[in-house]
């Protein structure tokens, strides 16, 4: 009885994790290998073709809306970095751990309610919606990750490192040149890349407050959706898991990964 | 002089480098909030041009309609979470403690991976391969599971397999993080004391896994009771729910104040949340005390033999 | 209470041999202690016993009864892990009560047993608590309660005592000791401190760092008659010199180059022992009596130069070099009954010990 309990483990347990990755990359798979599909319809085959991709690269609304989504996502990733680090290194001087906890915050609440959030301030004071309104939401939810992975590895080395630096003879400022920056540089790095991921497909918030001037590649893609099934859909997607997963790739080739996991 | 200005600069840079965050958090997150919070109770009358206090909106929502939907997003959210912790856990005990270290973390981001791209991306995978002339129904019509009239879109079902295909990494990281670092000597020690996996697993492993059960449980169902997309998309407008009456009331029919009061309410959502974590972990707490109380009076009982 | 038997054991990790066809034997009701250096295999074996490894080759006998495959849960084999292993989600109660439960025993049973052996361990009271909110001596004392709860055939010990301070660490071997003379369960200690280990073993064997026990016996057996250089300067500390050996009728005697000829005295011959042959005289250098002035009635006695004195409190430790250029250690207990001349350095000294007191060794 026991041992046929052991046997539904060993099977049974490989057997859920094969198809959750089955349920996870099938409809992916599928997606990919019709973007390549030379028929206008869905199911029937008809041969491979790289036309959508063609029409694709010739349609100004698509580049212009992809122009939209890497600007919003570099201000995003420099002002999040930026403004996060600040704020996490200003933790050596006085008491922010109260203050730390107020990003929480950003990534606990559904993402709807930031985002009408930000669409009734700028309405409430008259101020129109665009770059600044995706900007500002966008890096709401950047300093609710960098923040805490930046503190998580700060932490580590301060104040240890920085008073060991001090003892030496360094002040502080070239302490934080050549000690803290290039240690805290991994997380830096990892968080940067999980912004600017974070903000490249962001549709909720892109959806609220891109008003009538800017439109993402993901709020876009949403209007494509909403008239039906169209390859060309299927062409953008895989462009777009084609950034994410060069993006992966460069975060997976930094071990800064493990580092973040344990500290989670 | 340089150094009355260090000492300054150094006092006062705590308040200078942690303002820009600050002020940024309070700026574009909490006063929005205290702005919606206003909008939800003030209102204008145009005959008297004063604005006056009202609890009208709020009366609103706690109408059957709009309990409805608000029930029906938590009963949506409270599915989908349940479903991903059925299949999260058992993925993320695999990964954690029976993966061979080289491949733990490829196999982890392998998995992690799907969702990294937009959630239009993953939505639209699914409404691809579920539509009337997709990959399924032609594969499922042709092995005449279901007739050719069958639309897989437009239910319920396909609407929980969006959202969970969309959020089940969330609950993989965190109950994986958890189970990945726990000291194997526990594991040893309960063997040792004699039980088997099945028990370890009971009594040590999954207690102590809680902690990122709760984490994916947070991650997971605040998010989808917001969800708006996924249920559009593959659900059609056969069913409403809670985030799209807020698209409806803020984008389309403009009544925000109705719109700022059911936002109130999802924010306080996930306060809601915690106090069911807290009132859980203090049952159990009363649950062992009284454990021990029996305990206890078992020791009063016998005092001439353990004093 | 019963016996453990290791029969021609090997064990390889990650393509490296741990032991080697090991034979072992520990007698029922036994404190056993293993003693050697950090990575020798101590550890591994203990953990063989335990059932947490299996043997690439041989076989472990639990008394009459094989045990090389049953798995770790159906030993009636309980650890004391080194650092504790305490169920961090769970109270001292149920800490000491989980391999009862497991059992599903009832509770009237359960309340019995984890009361009796609180008292044991003098922690009644601590039932409610959580393991983080106890200090480290008492977190062992959780460690042991929950291993013996169960009544084990055997109790496995795995350097229990490594994290506490040094007055912690005398008192609970006191504890162990008089824990085991009242349960009379076979107990299997595995410790790196000599100390430790003589204080508190009935038998003892030691490992060396290629994983085989160079040598089993009682504590004194191993102190005084160690049967190699590694075993004489593991367990204590040792004075090594090297000769070569004369045998004239009953009579042994070393010479060593530069010192002369010493008596030596072997209560077994050994066949390595050919005369002509180089060899090792091991002398413990509490054996060695220091003085200023020449002492009648030694054996053997040489003269030399104090070149270090570290006062150790209840004892003095005093290097001398001797005429070969040589030192030797001196231990010298601080009795005072009388008074005596104080040993300073660079003094001319004279050290005296007995040729019962030299244990011969192979070269």
């Amino acid at each position: 009885m026991v041992e046929n309990r052991k046997y539904l483990g060993q099977f049974l347990l490989p057997l859920v994790v094969g198809a959750a990755y089955l349920f996870l990359y099938l409809p992916i798979f599928v997606l990919v290998l019709f973007s390549f599909n030379d028929a206008s319809f869905s199911i029937s085959w008809q041969g491979f073709s790289l036309r959508w991709y063609e029409k694709l690269i010739n349609s100004p609304e698509i580049l212009n809306a992809l122009q939209a989504s890497l600007i919003v996502a570099l201000a995003t990733t420099f002002l999040s970095l930026l403004i996060g680090t600040c704020f996490v290194v200003a933790s050596r001087w006085g008491r922010t751990s109260f203050f730390s906890n107020l990003f929480y915050v950003n990534i606990l609440l559904p993402e709807i309610v930031l985002a009408i959030g930000i669409l009734s301030l700028f309405t409430f004071f008259r101020i129109p919606l665009g770059y600044g309104s995706l900007i500002a939401g966008h890096t709401l939810l950047g300093l609710g990750f960098v923040i805490p992975i930046v503190r998580a590895r700060f932490v580590e080395l301060d104040p240890v490192l920085t008073e060991a630096s001090l003892d030496l003879g360094a002040t502080y400022w070239v302490t934080f040149r050549k000690v803290i920056i290039p240690l805290l540089m991994p997380s830096l790095i990892a968080s940067g890349l999980l912004v600017f991921t974070l903000s490249m497909d962001d549709f909720l918030i892109s959806f609220f407050c891109s008003g009538p001037t800017v439109q993402t590649l993901a709020v876009y893609v949403y209007s494509m959706i909403r008239t039906g099934v169209d390859p060309m859909i299927n062409a953008v997607s895989t462009c777009f898991l084609v950034i994410s997963s060069l993006l992966v790739f460069l975060l997976c080739s930094l071990k800064v990964v493990d580092q973040v996991l344990t500290h989670e | 002089m340089k150094k009355a200005l260090r000492a300054i600069f150094t006092q006062e840079s705590s308040f200078v480098f942690s303002c820009p965050a600050v002020l940024w958090q309070f700026v574009f997150l909490y006063m929005p909030f205290a702005v919606l919070a206003l909008y939800s109770v003030i209102d204008f009358n145009e005959v008297t041009g004063r604005y006056f206090l009202t609890a009208f909106y709020y009366r609103e929502i706690f109408t059957s309609l709009y309990i409805q939907i608000i029930f029906r997003s938590f009963l949506l959210a409270a599915i989908t979470a349940a479903v991903c912790f059925l299949i999260a856990y058992p993925v993320a005990y695999f990964l954690a403690l029976k993966g061979s270290k080289r491949f733990k973390t490829f196999l982890l981001f392998s998995l992690i991976f799907p969702s990294w791209t937009s959630l239009i991306v993953q939505v639209y995978a699914w409404f691809f391969l579920l539509e009337k002339n997709g990959f399924i129904s032609w594969f499922l019509q042709w092995t005449h599971i279901i007739s050719p009239s069958f639309h897989l879109l437009n239910n319920y079902f396909t609407i929980v397999l969006g959202m969970v295909s969309c959020f089940l990494p969330f609950m993989i990281l965190p109950i994986y993080a958890v189970l990945e670092k726990m000291d194997k000597r526990f594991l040893e020690a309960s063997a040792d004391l004699g039980a088997d996996r099945f028990e370890t697993f009971r009594r040590v492993v999954f207690p102590m896994s809680l902690p990122g059960v709760y984490a994916g449980i947070m991650l997971v169902f605040i998010p989808s009771f917001g969800e708006f997309a996924i249920p559009t998309l593959l659900g059609g407008s056969k069913y409403v729910f809670w985030g799209s009456v807020i698209v409806d009331k803020f984008l389309r029919s403009r009544s925000w104040r109705l719109g700022a009061a059911l936002a109130i309410i999802g924010i306080m959502l996930p306060i809601l949340l915690m106090c069911c974590v807290y009132l859980g972990r203090a049952i159990r707490e009363r649950y062992r005390q009284r454990q021990s109380k029996e305990y206890t009076e078992y020791l009063n009982a016998n005092k001439d033999l353990w004093g | 209470m019963k016996s453990i038997r290791l029969e021609r054991v090997s064990k390889s990790y990650d393509g490296e041999l741990i032991i080697d066809n090991l034979n072992l034997e520990i007698k029922a009701g036994d404190f056993f202690a293993l003693l050697g250096p950090s990575g020798c295999g101590k550890t591994t074996v203990l953990r063989l016993i335990a059932g947490l490894e299996t043997v690439d080759a041989g076989r472990i006998f639990l008394g009459d009864q094989e045990i090389t495959h049953v798995p770790i849960h159906e030993r009636k084999i309980n650890t004391v892990f080194q650092q504790y292993a305490l169920f961090p989600h769970l109270t001292v109660f149920e800490n000491v009560a989980y391999s009862l439960r497991v059992r599903k025993m009832a509770a009237e049973t359960i309340n019995a047993r984890v009361a009796e052996v609180l008292k044991m361990v003098r922690l009644s009271g601590f039932e409610g608590k959580y393991p983080r909110s106890l200090s480290g001596g008492q977190q062992q004392r959780v460690a042991l309660a929950r291993a013996l709860v169960a009544e084990p055939e055997v109790l496995l010990l795995d350097e229990p005592l490594a994290a506490l301070d040094l007055k912690l660490k005398e008192e609970m071997l006191t504890e162990l000791n008089q824990l085991q003379d009242k349960l009379k369960t076979t107990f299997v200690y595995v410790t790196h401190d000599q100390f430790e280990a003589l204080t508190v073993s009935d038998q003892m064997a030691i490992m060396n760092p290629q994983g085989d026990i160079e040598q089993q016996g009682t504590p004194k057996q191993i102190y005084e008659f160690p049967v190699s250089r590694f075993v004489a300067n593991f367990v204590g500390n040792t004075n090594i010199i090297e000769g070569r050996l004369h045998i004239s009728d009953r009579d042994y005697q070393v010479e060593v180059e530069g010192l002369g000829m010493f008596s030596v005295y072997t209560p077994t011959e050994k066949l390595w022992m050919i005369p002509g042959c180089r060899l090792l005289m091991s002398v413990r250098p509490e054996k060695v009596l220091i003085s200023k002035k020449p002492r009648e009635g030694f054996s053997n006695s040489l003269q030399g130069k104090v070149v270090d004195i570290i006062y150790y409190g209840r004892s003095t430790q005093y290097r001398v070099r001797l005429k070969n250029g040589q030192n030797l250690i001196v231990f010298e207990q601080n009795e005072e009954h009388f008074p005596q001349e104080s040993i300073d350095w660079d003094d001319e000294v004279h050290v005296h010990f007995q040729k019962e007191n030299v244990v011969l060794l192979e070269h």
